[in-house]
This record gives structure tokens, sequence and C-alpha cells, in this order.
């Protein structure tokens, strides 16, 4: 069977280009992977939920509650189709598996780039796979964000009624834009065909193209390779094999990874569509973007009004808030591989503390981006008597510029810290090393 | 030895094939992006999507009671969901919730508790008194003008609006004047007035509503608006 696959297809040169590649053998070097697993069961759970749910926001009888013959209870499609979903056999725990494992996937991208950061694997030749990554990590986002508005419940309206206003607000072409993406006018007779075909298959698309591409860099340039490596065989690749040695870890991670996520799936359900109803005119008291997001909600939520006019075009809080900000953040994100200018190839991980400044500013982002989330709450932190009208836009400006500040020079002075004492053990043995001989 | 002499090409082949693929590249690119203007639909205006009109009646946008023409004794301080109802052009009754930037709110207080707009705070503040009704019934846009949540009244001062979604605060008795949180400007009033026991708008809104840049695109779209519906 191998051989007459081999004759045929040359089966025996893919296994030593692609199936030998050395895995490093690191629990941190796992992340990546549990991204790229939650990738595949979000496919699988989507294209399964694909199959029953109906891509529309035309207006149809409720036929759980429909109403009477003169008054019938009429609810868009999309909605509609949610709730048939949950009634479905195992339909209500796809939604759930389909819901958490997009919560994970995008948190398991981000502790992954926590570990190339600080370790320094983003340096040459590796910048490509940072760039690509960043926009995974963006495209990542912008899936979960459609797919919540899928089902097409006030809460899903209400989060696309902003999202349709911050596209706006991008000045001069802003109204354009807005109705192009988003097919008409809030909210067009078109918007959730739209949005379902930018769920199901441009953004997919786009995620596999670029994981695609992310994968076959990574195998190419060869994973860094941790430090033991360096004591092992120096300049050499250490690791096991993709086949046979690495697979088993990988099925088990699967397998233990994806047995979790259904396991807490079943206990603790995901947003409501029943809770919250079909889109009306009843204010949500507490609208709040996913947690990754909850940073440029925050920035928009400390920003005071302002628009100013520039050109005709108009420059509004919103646009600085939803786009520049975040744009501003996502271009230094983009540029992390630039601060590195050293000419050599990077071959092993960097201990986080020998890098003490990389160590620091990527705590006090880390810090911002916290407090920036915090400040997503500043409705609660009023309501809850913390803060007040008056004093929260300045306490939080006030902390998500110092916090930052504060922390990056703490995590110097640690890391100096403990240098010192580290140096001081060393020469201390190395001194009575002397004096035994 | 050849044949043939071999000319010299007046462009070399290389410089032919970089000129066509360039030529096809272009012509690719402009045909795909005019395909990709057709993502936006036209803009069809109907009757339930223009904004309120005068002569409209207010009428109940809560799903138990909607399409009821608005009743005094319901008003009070908290504000009461409501709906413009117009008529087509053979007369029918419409209520015009296609738009949902036409949601709006209906509140009642002493009428001299109401004061003109203090200075100070961003762009202009319209307060038309006598766009509110001898009883004190002032209507407002209900649609926040930052991200368009709808706005409730302030769980602690039910003179003024509160905005769940990014705390903005609107003070009902000074023409809904933004003092507090990101909102870029006023919520619109919608002046009314009683004609027999219903509420009648008297006119649109007076400022821009949520959904529009500023008051020079409002003012092209109700011009827009008056074009397309005659
Ligand atoms: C690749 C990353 C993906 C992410 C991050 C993602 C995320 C989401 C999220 C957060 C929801 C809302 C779930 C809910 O509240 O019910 C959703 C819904 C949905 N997704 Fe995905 N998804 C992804 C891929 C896919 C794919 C590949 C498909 C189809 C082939 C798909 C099909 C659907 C459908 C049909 C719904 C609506 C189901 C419903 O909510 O009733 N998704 N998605
Ligand atoms: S939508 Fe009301 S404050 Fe942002």
């Amino acid at each position: 069977m191998n051989q007459w696959l081999d004759d045929r297809l040359h089966i025996s040169r893919l296994n030593d280009k692609f199936l030998r590649k050395a895995f490093p053998v690191h629990h941190s070097f796992f992340l990546g992977e549990i991204t790229l697993f939650s990738l595949i069961v979000l496919i699988l759970t989507g294209i399964l939920l694909a199959l029953s749910y109906e891509p529309s926001n035309s207006l149809v009888v409720n036929s759980f509650d429909p109403g009477t013959k003169a008054n019938p209870n009429l609810v868009p499609a999309a909605y509609h189709s949610a709730l048939k979903i949950n009634a479905m056999p195992f339909g209500d725990m796809l939604r759930r598996i389909h819901h958490w494992m997009a919560n994970i996937m995008v948190a398991a991208a981000v502790i992954h780039m926590m570990r190339i950061y600080f370790t320094g694997a983003f340096k040459k030749p590796r910048e490509i796979n940072w760039w690509i990554g960043m926009l995974l990590l963006i495209f990542a986002s912008l899936t979960a964000v459609t797919g919540y508005i899928l089902p097409y419940d006030n809460y899903a309206y209400n989060t696309v009624k902003v999202i349709y206003a911050i596209t706006k607000s991008v000045p001069w072409i802003g109204d354009w834009a807005a109705q192009a993406a988003f097919a008409g006018r809030f909210p067009g007779d078109g918007i959730i065909p739209r949005i379902y075909g930018y769920h199901i298959m441009l953004l997919p698309g786009i995620l596999l193209a670029l994981t695609g591409a992310h994968m076959l860099i990574m195998i190419k340039q060869k994973h860094t390779q941790p430090q033991y490596a360096k004591r092992l065989a120096y300049k050499k690749i250490v690791g096991v094999p993709l086949m046979t040695q690495q697979t088993p870890i990988m099925l088990l991670l699967v397998l233990l990874f994806t047995g979790l996520v259904v396991l807490f799936s079943a206990f603790i359900p995901v947003h409501s569509v029943e809770y919250y109803g079909p889109p009306s005119t009843q204010a949500i008291s507490s609208i709040k973007p996913d947690w990754y997001l909850l940073w440029v909600f925050g920035a928009l939520a400390i920003i005071p009004g302002f628009e100013w006019e520039v050109l005709g075009g108009v420059i509004s809080a919103e646009f600085v808030g939803a786009m520049i900000f975040p744009g501003i953040i996502m271009a230094a994100m983009f540029a992390v591989p630039m601060l590195d200018r050293s000419k050599e190839n990077m071959y092993y991980a960097e201990n986080p503390t020998n890098h003490p400044v990389r160590l620091a500013a990527g705590v006090a982002f880390l810090v911002m981006m916290i407090v920036l989330s915090v400040a997503g709450y500043k409705i609660e932190l009023i309501q809850g008597g913390l803060l007040t009208t008056a004093n929260a836009n300045a306490i939080l400006w006030i902390l998500t510029i110092g916090l930052p500040i504060v922390s990056y020079f703490a995590v110097l002075g640690i890391v100096r810290m403990i240098r010192a004492l580290r140096e001081a053990d060393e020469r201390d043995a190395l001194a009575h090393a002397h004096a035994d001989d | 030895m050849t044949r043939y002499k071999k000319q010299d090409p007046e462009i070399t082949r290389r410089k032919f094939i970089n000129a066509a693929l360039g030529a096809g590249a272009a012509v690719g690119t402009v045909s795909l992006v005019t395909t990709l203007g057709a993502a936006k639909p036209a803009f069809r205006l109907t009757p339930d999507k223009a904004p309120p009109q005068p002569g409209d009646i207010l009428v109940h946008a809560d799903a138990s009671k909607e399409g009821q023409p608005i009743k005094m004794s319901e008003l009070s301080e908290q504000g009461v969901s409501a709906w413009p109802m117009g008529k087509d052009k053979d007369g029918n009754n419409v209520i015009r919730k296609a738009e949902p930037n036409n949601q709006l709110a209906v509140f009642r207080f002493e009428k001299d508790r109401f004061k003109a707009p203090e200075e100070g705070g961003h762009a202009h503040v319209v307060l038309e008194l006598d766009g509110i009704t001898d009883q004190g019934v002032v209507v407002y846009s209900s649609i926040c003008t930052h991200a368009g949540c709808p706005v409730p009244n302030d769980p602690n001062d039910a003179t003024k609006l509160f905005c769940g979604c990014h705390s903005g605060q609107y003070d009902l008795l000074q023409g809904c004047k933004v003092i507090g949180g990101p909102p870029p400007r006023s919520m619109p009033q919608v002046p009314v007035e009683m004609k027999g026991d219903q509420l009648v708008l008297k006119d649109t809104f007076v400022t821009a509503p949520f959904g529009f840049l500023n008051e020079a695109d409002w003012e092209t779209y109700l011009e827009q608006v008056k074009e397309i519906l005659g």
C-alpha cells in the first residue's frame, strides 16, 4: 500500500520534507498548536451550525410563540433559526462549543504571541511569521465579531449598530464604506446574508490561507530552539519528529483539549439568545464586546466627545477611539520585529530576564491593555460607587498612562535586582571555588 | 548562421510582457473594484423609513402596545418609547419603524422646569419651548448620538438620561444637552403639540440625530427625503 502510493505520489519525499520536522519539546510550544486545533474545531462545528442556520433577517412567524392570526409574532429568520438550533438535540451544545472555542482560539493566540515576544522568537529570520500572526489575530477577532452578529438577537443587533456607526465615522468615505460593508443603510435588508458571507466564507478563507502560510514558513525556518538544545547540541536542530513521535503528543493534546472544552460547554452556557430576545427597541443596560476587544471599548469610554471638521470630513471621538487608537496599537505591535536590528539569525529562545527592557516594555503594554479593559467597565465602576461621573475619566486616564510606566520601572528594577543577586552568588561561588584549591 | 537576419525588435520581449501584464492587472483591478461597488445597494426610501414628519402621530413602540396612540395619562418623567406614525401615498397608516433611528421617547415634566440650555459643552443644543405642550410633554430621539444605543432614564435622577453603552449623559430639562460621557451632540428634540387626545409632531428632529455626521449631512438627507417622498 505504501509502496503503491509512493510509486505514484512520491510520498516519501513529503515524508522527508515535512513529516520529519523536528518539534522542540517545551510546553510553551503547544500554545500555537492549541490555536490551530481551535480553528479546526471551529470550522467543523461551524459547518454543522451552517447546516441548520438560516442567514436572513426577513421576518418570519416565531413558531415557538406564534402570537395570534391578527397579530403574529414576527422575528428575524436568523434569530428564529438560532432558537431552532437551541431546540435541536445537541444543538445548544454545538453553539456552545463553537462559541467557547472562538474565545479560546483568540486567548491561545494571544498567549502564544506573548511567548514569541518574551523569548524574542520574532527576531530575524522570523519577522514574516510575526506579521502573519498579527494578521491572524486581527482576522480571528473579526471572524468572532461577525459570528456574534449571526444569531441576530437584540444584543447582536445593538452590537452591529455600534460597528456600523464606527465604520461610518471614518472621515470622507465612512458613509459609503458602511453602506457597502453592511448592505445598505443600517439595518439593511441584506445585512445578515452579508455578515454570513463574511463569517463563513471570506474570513475563514483568509484565516486558512494565513494559517497555511504561517505553518509553511514555520516548517521552512524551524522553531526557535529552547535553551536546553544549546547545551545538547549547539546549532543543531533538536526535537522530536512530527511523524511519529510528535503526532501522538498532538493527538493527545487535541483530544484532551477538545474534551475539556466540550466538558465545560456542557455546564457553562453561552450567550443566551432567548434572554435577549429578537431585535427590539428595548435598551440593553450594559452592552460589552468580548474580552479581547474590551480595551477598544474602554478607550471609547474615556475619550470625551468631540468633532472636528477637516477638509469637509468629520474627525470624531468615535473614529479616534475605535480606529486611530487601535490602529496605533496594532502598528506598534506590527513594528516589534523592527526594534531588533541584529543581522544575525536567531536560533535559541532567549531567557526573558536577559532582556529586561523588552520584558518591561511587554509587561507595561499588557498592563495598559488591562487598565483600558477595566475602563470598559466605567459604568459599573460609577454605579458601584468606586468612581464618580466627574472624576472617572481623569482617574482612568491617569491609570492608563501611569500604571504602565510604574510597571515598566518596577519590572526593570526587579529584574536588575535578581540579576545582581545572581551574579553576586556566582562571584561568591567562584571565590569559594578558588579558596578550595 | 541563420538565413533570417534577426531584426532588433522595437521593444524587448521583457518590456512587452511587463507592459502586457501591467495592463492586464490594471484592467482586472478596475473591473474588480467596480463589482465591489455593487456591494453597496441602491438607497430606497419607503415611508416606513422616512424620518419623523410634521403631522405624524406618536404611537407606542413597546411590543405589547405597538401602534396604539400614546395617551397623556400614560406619560411621566420616565420615558415612554414611541414611533412616529404617518401615512403613505394611499393614506394608510405607516409606523416609521423600519428606520431604527426614528425611535423616540416621550417625557412629561412641569413645563416651568424646562430651561434654555446653558452655554458650554460641545455642539449647539436646541430646545424649542413651543415644541413642548402646555402639559409639559417633550419628545426627544431615543437613540444615543454616540453609537446609537437606546437610552433610558438615569436610574438615580429621572431628569437625566444615562446611556448604558458608554455612560453618555443628557439633561432632559435642557434640550437633552450632553452633560457627561462621549456623545458628540445633544439628543435632538422633536417638537410636538396636543391635537384632540393625540400627540402630533410639528416638525422633524430639530438637530441631526444619530446616524448623521453633522448638521450639513442631516440637511442633505432631509432634502433627499423631500425629493423622494414629494
Ligand atoms: C474561524 C474562526 C471562527 C470564529 C472565531 C467563529 C466565531 C463565532 C461566534 C463567536 C459565533 C456566535 C455564536 C453564538 O453566540 O451562537 C459564531 C456563530 C456562527 N458561526 Fe462561527 N466562527 C468561526 C468559524 C466559522 C466557520 C468556518 C463557519 C462555517 C463554515 C461558522 C459558522 C457559524 C454559524 C452558522 C454561526 C451562527 C450560529 C448561531 O449562533 O446560531 N463559523 N461563530
Ligand atoms: S452609545 Fe451612548 S454613550 Fe456610547
